[in-house]
């Protein structure tokens, strides 16, 4: 579900702006960062880590409208390659930044404890936090959903992905409405960082191992395609653990395996539409 | 005959001059160390603790009267990296010495650059057993850092001593992983028979969702685990076994090698540790059984202004340490005369004595092993009792 809540923000700027952003990773472990120095000021205790994991997520929303602004706007229209070098040196410029500020040392954020119990079912455990999140994905899904389909703002949304122009002409300031769907897919990554703090290590490197992964979801999916990309990160996890199970060396080469089919018989993956 | 007299001083303080000069010149050493990434949480603290060596000595004339100089270049935890900045030490600044790597890739791939190069390499922390392999070795490699074999050995010896028979493995599936949890499980089968292997699982080097190899493994209804997950890996399945209850269900009858009791580790992870499982580290500071120890990390405290100084430090000052050891007996800073002062050698570390076999020319590098505890002192748990686990037994 982490994975769902990264790659929707890699979809929805690939979507809309039509940028391919290496960069994303990075804005899932600044989540993680920023909400461990919050929780370094503040604790976790008496529900201050939710209070620190939505701080953590705004914190890089903000950044990511910064960046939108500066650096981003010139690269709209651009050819892909000269996008993917820059969103790429952005990720190490970002990444390097994060190493100066809180150095190499692995850091940890704790549980809340209102979620440190465990589920017992069919002989299995399941962690309180876990089944929050397994809960907490579809949710945030159902309400972008709703978002993008029934208001205003995401009718804009979905106009831009067609067609910037007459959207422009139309009187629709298409630069504001570009920072903010930025800005709302950098608090999409910063929250995945935020959550998943309590569950690993916060190092550097976080960024690069995610974006790989966050990139196999999308294309399964089908880049832009917001059902697909939780479709896609569904498959990837269903896909990962049953390998694991039953032939666990070759469960990551089953991933890449879906991957590549895909691209065979769907270019343009599961729920996603031929680029035009 | 005045006039000749002082013609012939001053041709002989002439020739003398350079003669000085090259004396004076300091002797250089390269060392090729991980300064980035997620490796340099080890790389960085080894070549503070090698650069303090450095300073102590220089400070008290240095080595046959030349001063020792430190070069450290980033190897990114990289092989071919590593051997780059390897080939360029040598070939730009004209180093004498090599001192350095971290990973067990980098490793054997500089060894290859000294045996080209005929010169002496000694490797702090690098632990794959293929380093020192009899058709790897040469005359210019050796080792003081612990191997794979002691390691797993010596977690073996601590298994053998619970109440258990059915043990479980977890590990990276690459070249550390496979090698420490062979030699892990050959010798608990060897010095507990009655021991059986019930799981063994192999997450990808990397791995961050460690839920599905836990479920499978504790479904297998081990008694006991053995880890060898490391560094910063280690935080976060520890983290994920902690949630789903792993450790209360063994009993906290679980053993994490690749440093998992480090003072480090323990102090990122505060409450969150597994306070009450086994674990190891090269160094701590609150080790004491020496004076010598004690000294050390008092000087290491100041130099990293560091309440709390890293363990990993001490594996850059041992690598030193013995390099001017050796040069000091061979006399000479000659590749070869060191080489051969290098075997056999005995040095008093801040460890104690450690000495490099002539067999293999590997040190009898043990490593600290405990069950980790709270401790009222310390704002974060340590190992308790810690011990020096010596594995000059069972090295062969």
């Amino acid at each position: 579900m982490f994975l769902f809540l990264i790659a929707a923000g890699l979809s929805l700027i690939f979507g809309v702006l039509r940028v391919l952003n290496f960069a994303h990773g990075t804005f899932y472990m600044l989540g993680a960062y920023a909400t461990f120095q919050l929780v370094q000021w503040l604790g976790v205790s008496g529900g201050r880590f939710w209070l620190t994991a939505l701080g953590g997520a705004l914190a890089v929303a903000a950044l990511g409208g910064l960046i939108e602004r500066l650096l981003f706007r010139r690269l709209y229209g651009k050819d892909e390659l000269y996008q993917l070098l820059f969103t790429y040196a952005l990720a190490l410029i970002l990444g390097d930044a994060a190493k100066m500020l809180w150095g190499t040392q692995q850091k940890s954020v704790s549980r809340p404890p209102e979620l440190t119990g465990a589920l017992h079912l069919f002989g299995a455990t399941i962690p309180h936090y876990n089944l929050f999140i397994i809960l907490l994905g579809p949710a945030i899904a159902l309400a972008f959903w709703l978002v993008l389909q029934r208001t205003r703002a995401g009718r804009y949304i979905r106009a831009a992905a067609l067609d910037r122009e007459t959207l422009g002409a139309l009187g629709v300031n298409v630069d504001a409405l570009y920072t903010w769907v930025f800005v709302l897919a950098s608090f999409l990554g910063g929250l995945g960082g935020a959550l998943i703090s309590p569950m690993r290590a916060t190092t550097p490197g976080m960024d690069t191992e995610v974006i790989v992964e966050a990139f196999v979801v999308v294309v399964i999916g089908g880049l832009g395609s917001f059902w697909g990309t939780f479709l896609g990160a569904l498959i990837y996890g269903q896909v990962l653990s049953f390998g694991i199970l039953f032939f666990p060396r070759f469960s990551i080469f089953a991933v890449f395996a879906l991957m590549a089919a895909v691209l065979m018989v769907r270019p343009w993956g599961l729920l996603g539409r031929p680029l035009r | 005959m005045h006039r000749r007299t002082l013609l012939v001083a001053l041709l002989a303080a002439v020739l003398a001059v350079p003669l000085g000069a090259e004396a004076q010149k300091p002797i250089k050493v390269g060392m090729p160390m991980p300064l980035s990434g997620p490796p340099a949480l080890f790389g960085d603290p080894a070549s503070k603790g090698a650069q303090m060596f450095v300073d102590e000595i220089n400070a008290k004339g240095g080595v046959l009267g030349r001063k020792l100089e430190l070069i450290v270049r980033d190897s990114k935890a990289d092989a071919n990296e590593a051997v780059r900045q390897a080939r360029e030490l040598i070939l730009k600044d004209n180093v004498e010495f090599l001192v350095g790597t971290l990973t067990s890739a980098e490793g054997p791939a500089v060894s290859v650059v000294a045996k080209e190069n005929k010169i002496v390499f000694i490797a702090p922390i690098p632990k794959t057993d293929q380093l020192t392999a009899p058709d790897k070795l040469h005359p210019y490699i050796f080792r003081v850092a612990s191997n794979t074999t002691i390691e797993g050995r010596s977690a073996a010896e601590i298994v053998a001593k619970w109440p258990v028979t059915k043990v479980a493995t977890m590990s990276f599936d690459y070249a550390y992983g496979q090698d420490v949890t062979k030699q892990f499980v050959e010798h608990l089968k060897k010095i507990k028979p009655g021991v059986e292997i019930v799981d063994q699982q192999w997450p990808k080097l990397g791995e961050q969702d460690y839920n599905p190899f836990i479920n499978a493994q504790m479904a297998k209804k081990p008694e006991a685990v053995f880890s060898s997950i490391w560094g910063g890996f280690f935080v976060t399945y520890s983290k994920q076994a902690k949630a789903v209850g792993m450790f209360d269900a063994l009993k906290y009858h679980f053993i994490g090698v690749g440093e998992a009791a480090t003072p480090e580790t323990t102090k990122s992870m505060g409450a969150d540790y597994p306070v009450g499982i086994w674990g190891n580290s090269y160094d701590a500071f609150y080790w004491g059984d020496t004076a010598a120890h004690k000294d050390y990390v008092a000087r290491l405290s100041k130099y990293l202004k560091d309440e709390y100084p890293s363990s990993w430090a001490i594996q850059g000052y041992i690598g030193m340490q013995f390099l001017a050891e050796a040069i000091k007996k061979a006399g000479t800073t000659d590749s070869d005369k060191v080489a051969r002062a290098l075997l056999g050698l005995t040095v008093e570390t801040p460890m104690g004595p450690l000495t490099i076999r002539e067999k293999d020319h590997q040190a009898n590098r043990g490593q600290l092993f405990g069950k980790t505890v709270k401790d009222p002192k310390y704002p974060f748990a340590i190992m308790k009792p810690v011990t020096y686990v010596d594995p000059t037994k069972f090295m062969d």
